[in-house]
């Protein structure tokens, strides 16, 4: 046997794959472990021979791309071996995702933690975006969320790297719902602002605990962005009308988003108003969302080990203690200012928002609001 | 450049990257690599020839590792005429050619040939670079090639590279340091223009570093400069001054790249070429040789596992677990009907 043959088998001895626990477009995942150690990992079993032309191009991307990127808020790729026809990509176990959460009707959300969810999507994203690398896919369902509450970005099968300006891209990428507008447009040169749509999409989702621009088909999708966010004009977003499949989907006005998201902070609406912005280069940078006043103003960011979970999740989740919190939250959100997050002694000892009763019945209206029948 | 720049508090991206993790090497490292590979292989196909004829390897004349290398540098030019047909992009060209160097510092070209495995890499390439065409077209334009020649091959290329497909290239830094070079005090208003032809003759030096072994040696940004260097030797030493305090050390490995790409980055001539490859016909691993005696031999032992391991599982899946598992895992035998190897 080759060495590079040896290789690939020594590295298939090391994971041991247990149960069927989903399945994708694309593969199944299966739940396992490390042998040696016994640390629980997710085994994503990818079949090739399905495919005339090999190794098909969702693969290629996630591992292109997973293969360069470490980081806290990104999925970890372990390894990867390929067995007979199959890749096997050896991914951290990740317990449940962002939209679980959200759906999960049992739980409130603080304002607090929201602004965590951000601040670990931002730093992921932004990591990504200095890696010149574009998501493309971002929603609630690819951030995953691990045991101990930090969110990981995922699903880098649509991701690309934009070190090329000026390279023409296709505009048939997101999900529809975080779709930006200049992609319905028919946009071919875009860049990370892209990203930013989503997320802003993403953040809006978490406060009213519903798809916040859920079109129905993508001639749709314009409508319900402009219904909600007014119709641009020539100053709002320059050129726009000269976009390729540009079209005139009616004249809505501009209404206040204060008007939907009655219970959020000015900052977090200042955010928000940012990510959604029409003119792409105008709308912020993941770098700059980071050092916003939002995520510096009180109330801090909760821990990600304190984040409401899913009842699934509680029965494998690690005890609080296990997670150094102070080191979660340092990271990039203070950007070396050594800003308040840090500075702050042990949140366990003095924080109001720990007590799990208060949590229960905290802002339930303020967050609920807009959901209808609840 | 980056060994010469103040050191960075914070790990720059290309630093993070695989690449300057697990692709760098000395000079030294790299003789020895490919040495060592070069010397195990012939001593697994010398015994291999004896087991199926004892005394048939007495006069086979293996090939050295610099006769491996000078076939392999023969098939890099190639890879460049096929991009030119295909008129693929220069990211496909580039990245292609690094994984076909990288898999020969994993393998020896007495296993795989390396007329297929470039096949492989460059098909590969169209993919990771995101400029797909489908197989099809890919092997009706490329002459007496099959979908298999391509993708028989595709997952040991994948393997080889350790499945790190993102390669930082040295034509994507020469625009970073031409753009850096129109920024220096002084420069007049029409340089970009003025210096066209001379930008062309430096993307023309990284070309032809893609030859030789220095994307293995230095970094993308250091052959950049070596390439400008060449073209525009007064403006490189201007530049390299106002940016370094430390330039000397800088010029030295520019220096270095310089002499590299000056003297090796040739493509070997065809009749050493021809002679080489005459002789690989001869000394060629017999298991990898589809249809020979030894490569049958091989893939009915395979067959032979496999078929075991099957049987093996069958009896797993029929036996009463006393935990009540048997769900859980009878579809995951059932799943795993088409791979064998799955169970580990
Ligand atoms: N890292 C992980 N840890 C635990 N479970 C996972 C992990 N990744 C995926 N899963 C489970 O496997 C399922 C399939 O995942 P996969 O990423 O293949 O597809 P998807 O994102 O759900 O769908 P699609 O392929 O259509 O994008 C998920 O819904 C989830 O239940």
């Amino acid at each position: 046997m080759d060495a590079v043959e040896r290789a690939n088998v020594e590295r298939q001895k090391r994971w041991v794959k247990d149960q069927k626990v989903g399945e994708g477009t694309y593969a199944v995942v299966y739940r396992g472990r490390e042998a040696s150690t016994g640390r629980k990992v997710a085994i994503k079993k990818i079949k090739v021979g399905q495919f005339k032309d090999g190794l098909d191009m969702s693969a290629v991307r996630e591992v292109k791309y997973l293969r360069e990127l470490k980081h806290q808020n990104v999925i970890e790729l372990l390894d990867v071996f390929s067995s007979k026809t199959n890749l096997n990509l050896v991914l951290e176990f990740l317990d449940s995702d962002l939209e679980m959460i959200i759906k999960d009707r049992s739980l409130v959300f603080l304002p607090a933690d929201i602004k965590s969810w951000m601040a670990m999507t931002f730093r992921g994203l932004e990591f990504c975006h200095r890696n010149f690398v574009l998501h493309r896919d971002l929603k609630p369902n690819n951030l995953l969320i691990a045991s101990d509450g930090q969110l990981k970005i995922a699903d880098f099968g649509l991701a690309r790297d934009f070190a090329d300006p000026g390279y023409k891209m296709t505009c048939q990428v997101i999900t529809r719902w975080y779709r930006p507008p200049e992609l319905l447009f028919g946009c071919r040169y875009y860049g990370t602002a892209v990203d930013i749509w989503s997320v802003g999409c993403i953040f809006a989702e978490l406060m009213l605990r519903t798809p916040y621009l859920a079109g129905e088909s993508d001639m749709d999708q314009l409508k319900t962005i402009f219904r909600a966010l007014g119709t641009p004009t020539e100053q709002d977003w320059p050129g726009h009308t000269k976009l390729p499949d540009y079209i005139t989907v009616g004249q809505f006005p501009k209404t206040p988003l204060r008007d939907l998201f009655t219970a959020a902070s000015p900052d977090a609406l200042n955010l928000l108003s940012k990510c959604l912005i029409y003119e792409p280069r105008r709308r912020i940078s993941a770098k700059d969302a980071l050092h916003h006043q939002y995520f510096f103003a009180q109330p801090h960011p909760s821990y990600p080990s304190k984040l409401p979970k899913c009842a699934t999740q509680l029965a494998t989740a690690q005890p609080l203690e296990e997670v150094d919190a102070n080191v979660d939250m340092e990271s990039t959100v203070a950007g070396g200012k050594g800003g308040p997050i840090k500075a702050r002694p042990k949140r366990k000892l003095n924080s109001p928002y720990d007590d799990s009763k208060s949590r229960s019945i905290a802002r339930r209206l303020d967050f609920t609001q807009p959901i209808p029948g609840s | 450049m980056s060994s010469a720049s103040p050191p960075a508090t914070k790990k720059s991206v290309y630093e993070g990257s695989t690449q300057f993790k697990n692709w760098r090497y000395s000079p030294e490292k790299l003789a020895h690599v490919r040495s060592t590979l070069n010397q195990a292989a012939v001593a697994v196909i010398k015994r291999t020839f004896e087991a199926y004829e004892p005394g048939s390897s007495a006069n086979v004349l293996f090939l050295t590792a610099d006769e491996e290398h000078l076939l392999v540098k023969h098939y890099i030019a190639t890879i460049t005429q096929l991009c030119s047909l295909f008129r693929f992009p220069e990211e496909v060209e580039a990245t292609a050619i690094s994984y076909f160097k990288r898999f020969y510092l994993k393998n020896t070209v007495m296993d795989w040939h390396p007329k297929n495995v470039m096949l492989t890499t460059l098909f590969l390439a169209t993919k990771t670079t995101n400029n797909p065409i489908s197989l099809e077209t890919y092997t009706t334009h490329i002459k007496s090639t099959t979908a298999s020649d391509v993708l028989d091959l595709e997952f040991l290329v994948a393997q080889s590279l350790g499945f790190e497909f993102s390669v930082w290239h040295a034509h994507r830094a020469l625009w970073g340091v031409w753009l850096d070079f129109q920024s220096l005090p002084d420069t007049a208003a029409d340089w970009p223009q003025a210096h066209r032809d001379a930008y062309e003759t430096a993307l023309g030096y990284v070309r032809a570093s893609r030859l030789t072994d220095v994307e293995f040696i230095f970094t993308p940004s250091q052959i950049a400069l070596a390439a400008v260097s060449l073209t525009l030797p007064e403006e490189s030493y201007k530049w390299l001054k106002s940016k370094y305090p430390s330039y000397n050390a800088v010029e030295t490995t520019v220096n270095k790249i310089k002499t590299i790409i000056q003297s090796l980055s040739r493509p070997p001539d065809v009749e050493s070429v021809r002679e080489v490859d005459r002789r690989l016909r001869l000394c060629k691993n017999p298991e990898k040789i589809v249809g020979s005696k030894a490569y049958l031999a091989r893939k009915a032992e395979q067959e032979k596992k496999a078929e075991e391991k099957r049987n093996r599982k069958a009896v797993e899946a029929g036996e009463d677990d006393p935990f009540g598992f048997e769900l859980g895992r009878s579809t995951i035998v059932d799943d795993d009907d088409d791979d064998d190897d799955d169970d580990n």
